[in-house]
Order: structure tokens, then C-alpha cells, then sequence
């Protein structure tokens, strides 16, 4: 089986073919220039690349061969605005506030339907292959929405996960929303975690989600990276409990305190062992591996513990990090790991993150890695 | 109505199969675009924001006018003059 990883790039997407998972071939630059910030194969086949620039705004791009590419028309979009204001960091957006389609952060397929998060925050389906897109009207107009403030990259929302009629998204910074009717309504799941800023009125908004992933075989069991540490639900997000024995020290700050808690951003889980990948960052403050060592850090036991992953990672001082959709598994067995820095690097485990390699390219800072078997 | 041409930069041409020049029709710049839209619809949500202007950092030149200088109506076009879409010089 051949596979092709998918690198969105702050100025394209690259195609990094390989027959054996060992050698690659590297093509590229698609859509030169754009942010390739996510990717998905549609439940017809074809692959939907999210493309935006800050100049040019944000669309879809569709192709059937990764050759021929044309723009989605009817993508996702928000209503006639207006006045063009844009959220403020750290400050919510406030009544009145209209959205904008800044980038679309992720798209997720289950089933026939089709999933996009937005910043600004938002959720959007399609029905017919990403021909066409509607709002999740539910979510985006939640009455709480003047009460969501924007994390550093954004007031996005990056993280969707689907288990039949039961839907997870992970909105920056306000938290895990779960809904169990198939998107018509939303309750914010996020007991147990640290807030990151309390809302006065919303008190279970106001977190700050930063990478998603479920079970492949216990849907209801959710791994959460978070600003405030690495977190497990077993309950489908109606509580959490910290899961960082083994990660390095890392800090957050926190109103009043620093506290000790594992930063980080994507985090990826092996369809077969279960097994869970993350890349500790030093803290919120830096962003950085800590101490210099790029190290993925892998938990074969369901969270209880980490193990450190490098043979094969730069032995000298990398200070590059991970972006949380920078990190990918593929299907086969064992599992490829691969995940792109904002250095431009990338790397590829064919072992499950036993060993590592380089992959034969330095790229523009890389936002988003996607692993697809080759049919 | 005139008949312009409308340039676009390489970077909108990457993502619209190749598409680097457009022939349409309008009494103003606004009208031409509004014709560029309609034959190339994939354009509009690069060119303007949801309020429907301009976005913030594209320009828009008429010959070697910049759209967004002058007041008053915008100028009637005439048989042959150039729309150009550019990047605005925005930091660096």
C-alpha cells in the first residue's frame, strides 16, 4: 500500500508520496502561496483542501486526483455583515458581534456528511459531498456566543469529532461543546478542567481546548489536549481527569498562580493499539520543546503513563514546535506517525514512533499533516 | 456598458484554476466586477469581505487609479481600460 501525507504549509501544501514508508518522494507547492490549513477525503472520494490567506480570505478547493483542483462555490460562510470588525485577543467578542470566514481549521467526514470548523468560531455540514455548505446554527448562534473571547490563534473552531448522533467540537478558548442529536443542540463539556478565563455569567465556557481526539473502539472515551494539561473523558466528555504521569514538567499560567501542567497542542491515537502521541511544549509562555528536545511522547496504556519518543529526532537544540493539526497517524499496521514543525521540518514513523526520519524537504511553517492510503 | 479587462494577481490565479484575466462589462468598476463575479463566481469571496467592500487589504485599480482614492461616484468606464486586482502593501 502506498500513502501520501498531506503538508499544508503557511504558503502551500506538499504531497510526500511513499510506497514502503521509508523512502518519499516530496511534490509541490499546490495552491502557492495559501495557508493549506486542513484536508479531508470526502465520502465520495474526492479530497477537500482548506485554503486562506489573510489578503484573500478563505475557500475550499476540491479535486478528484490531487492534480485538478477546483474551488468549492457554496463553502462555508457566514451571513452578510455589517461593519468588518474582527475579535480582539483575549477579550470576548461581545454583543452584536457578525462572524467572519477568516480559515476554516478542520474538516472531519462521518459518514455521508461532511464537517468544517471555522474562525471565526463556527460549525458547518454539508450533505452533498462539499458541493454546498449550511451553518449549525445552534452552535454558532449559541446565546453564550457574545461571551467567547479568542485564544492566540484565534476564536476558532478546530477540533470535530462524530460518533453517530453524538458530536464533540473543541472551540479557543471556550471549551469542549458536546451535542447527542446529531448538531441540534450543544451542552459545554468541560468539568474538571482548568478554566483559562472564568466568564462571570458562562460558567462552563471559557476554556481553552487545543487538540481532540476519541477512541477508536470506546467512542465516549476523549483525549483532550488542553492549555491547562492533558486530559482523558471516559464518560464522553462529561468529566475529565488529568493523565500526565510521565510527560515533562511543563507550566501554564493560571489568575493568581502558575500551576505545573503539560502544554502542548495536537494529539493523535493509533486506530489499532489505541495507542496516544502528543508533543509536550515547555509552556504557554514559550512554545517550545522543553529544554530543546523535540520529542513526541507516546501512551501505550490508555494515558496512565508516557514514554518519551527521539530516535531518529535532531540530537541538537530544536526549538520548533508542533501546531495542533501538524500531527497525523495513518491506518496501517503497525501504525505511521508523522507530524510537520513550524520550522519547516517533518518527520515520519513507520513503527508507531519507535524511530523516526526526516522527511527529504524544508518547508514554510507547517499547519497541517494528513496521512491517506492510496487506492 | 464598456468592455475592460480585469487582471488578478498569480495568487488568486492558483486557486482559480489559472484564471489570470477576465473580459467583462460595466458602467463602473463596480459593475465590471459585479460581471467578473457572475462568470467567475469562485472570485467574489476573494475579492470582498462580507460586508460586500473591498477587502481590507486588496486594491482595486482603474488604469493607474486606485479605487479607493477620489470621492464622488466612481468614474464611467470606458472601451479598453485595465481593472487590476493587487495586494496591498501591507507591512514588511
Amino acid at each position: 500500500m502506498s500513502t501520501t501525507l498531506v503538508l499544508g504549509t503557511e504558503k502551500g501544501a506538499f504531497l510526500c508520496r511513499s510506497k514502503d514508508r521509508a523512502k518519499w518522494t516530496v511534490e509541490g507547492p499546490l495552491f502557492k502561496g495559501w495557508k493549506v490549513t486542513a484536508s479531508t477525503r470526502t465520502p465520495g472520494g474526492r479530497y477537500l483542501f482548506a485554503t486562506s490567506s489573510y489578503v484573500y480570505g478563505a475557500a475550499l478547493q476540491t479535486s478528484t486526483n490531487l492534480k485538478d483542483w477546483k474551488q468549492v462555490e457554496k463553502g462555508p460562510s457566514y451571513p452578510k455583515a455589517k461593519s468588518d470588525r474582527q475579535p480582539t485577543p483575549g477579550v470576548a467578542v461581545g454583543p452584536g458581534f457578525e462572524p467572519r470566514m477568516n480559515q476554516i481549521w478542520t474538516l472531519a467526514a462521518a459518514g455521508k456528511r461532511l464537517y468544517a470548523g471555522a474562525d471565526t468560531a463556527g460549525l458547518f455540514t454539508s450533505d452533498d459531498d462539499g458541493e454546498s455548505w449550511q451553518p449549525v446554527a445552534s452552535l454558532n448562534d449559541h446565546p453564550s456566543r457574545p461571551n467567547w473571547f479568542p485564544g492566540a490563534g484565534g476564536l476558532c473552531l478546530h477540533s470535530i469529532l462524530v460518533h453517530g448522533n453524538r458530536i464533540w467540537i473543541g472551540i479557543s478558548a471556550v471549551g469542549v461543546w458536546r451535542s447527542d442529536d446529531g448538531g441540534r443542540s450543544w451542552t459545554p463539556k468541560n468539568k474538571g478542567v482548568r478554566h483559562v478565563i472564568e466568564d462571570e455569567k458562562w460558567k462552563d465556557i471559557g476554556f481553552c481546548v487545543h487538540g481532540l481526539a476519541s477512541d477508536p473502539k470506546e467512542p465516549d472515551t476523549i483525549y483532550r489536549q488542553d492549555h491547562a494539561g492533558f486530559y482523558i473523558s471516559r464518560n464522553g466528555g462529561d468529566t475529565w481527569d488529568a493523565a500526565e504521569n510521565g510527560l515533562p514538567a511543563g507550566s501554564v499560567g493560571m489568575p493568581g498562580a502558575k500551576i505545573s501542567a503539560s502544554f502542548g497542542f495536537p494529539v493523535a491515537v493509533d486506530p489499532h493499539t489505541k495507542s496516544l502521541f502528543i508533543v509536550p511544549l515547555e509552556s504557554d509562555e514559550y512554545r517550545m520543546p522543553v529544554d530543546g528536545k523535540l520529542r513526541v511522547y507516546r501512551s501505550r496504556d490508555g494515558g496512565k503513563s508516557w514514554e518519551g519518543l527521539g530516535e531518529g529526532l535532531p540530537n541538537t537544540p530544536t526549538y520548533a514546535g508542533v501546531l495542533r493539526g501538524a500531527m497525523a497517524v495513518d491506518a496501517q499496521k503497525p501504525c505511521g506517525v508523522y507530524f510537520g514543525t513550524t520550522s519547516g521540518q517533518a518527520f515520519a514513523s513507520a513503527d508507531s514512533g519507535d524511530t523516526w526520519r526526516p522527511l527529504p524537504c524544508t518547508l514554510p511553517r507547517i499547519l497541517h499533516v494528513a496521512a491517506y492510503a492510496d487506492r | 456598458m464598456a468592455r475592460v479587462t480585469i487582471d488578478l494577481p498569480s495568487m488568486l490565479g492558483n486557486v482559480l484554476g489559472g484564471v489570470r484575466r477576465i473580459e467583462a462589462e460595466g458602467d463602473t468598476w463596480t459593475q465590471a466586477l459585479d460581471d467578473a463575479f457572475r462568470k467567475l463566481p469562485a472570485l467574489r469571496v476573494h475579492v470582498c469581505d462580507e460586508t460586500g467592500a473591498l477587502r481590507r487589504h486588496v486594491l482595486c485599480f482603474v488604469n493607474d487609479v486606485n479605487t479607493r482614492f477620489g470621492e464622488g461616484p466612481p468614474p464611467r468606464l470606458r472601451d479598453g481600460d485595465r481593472i487590476t486586482i493587487m495586494q496591498a502593501v501591507s507591512g514588511g
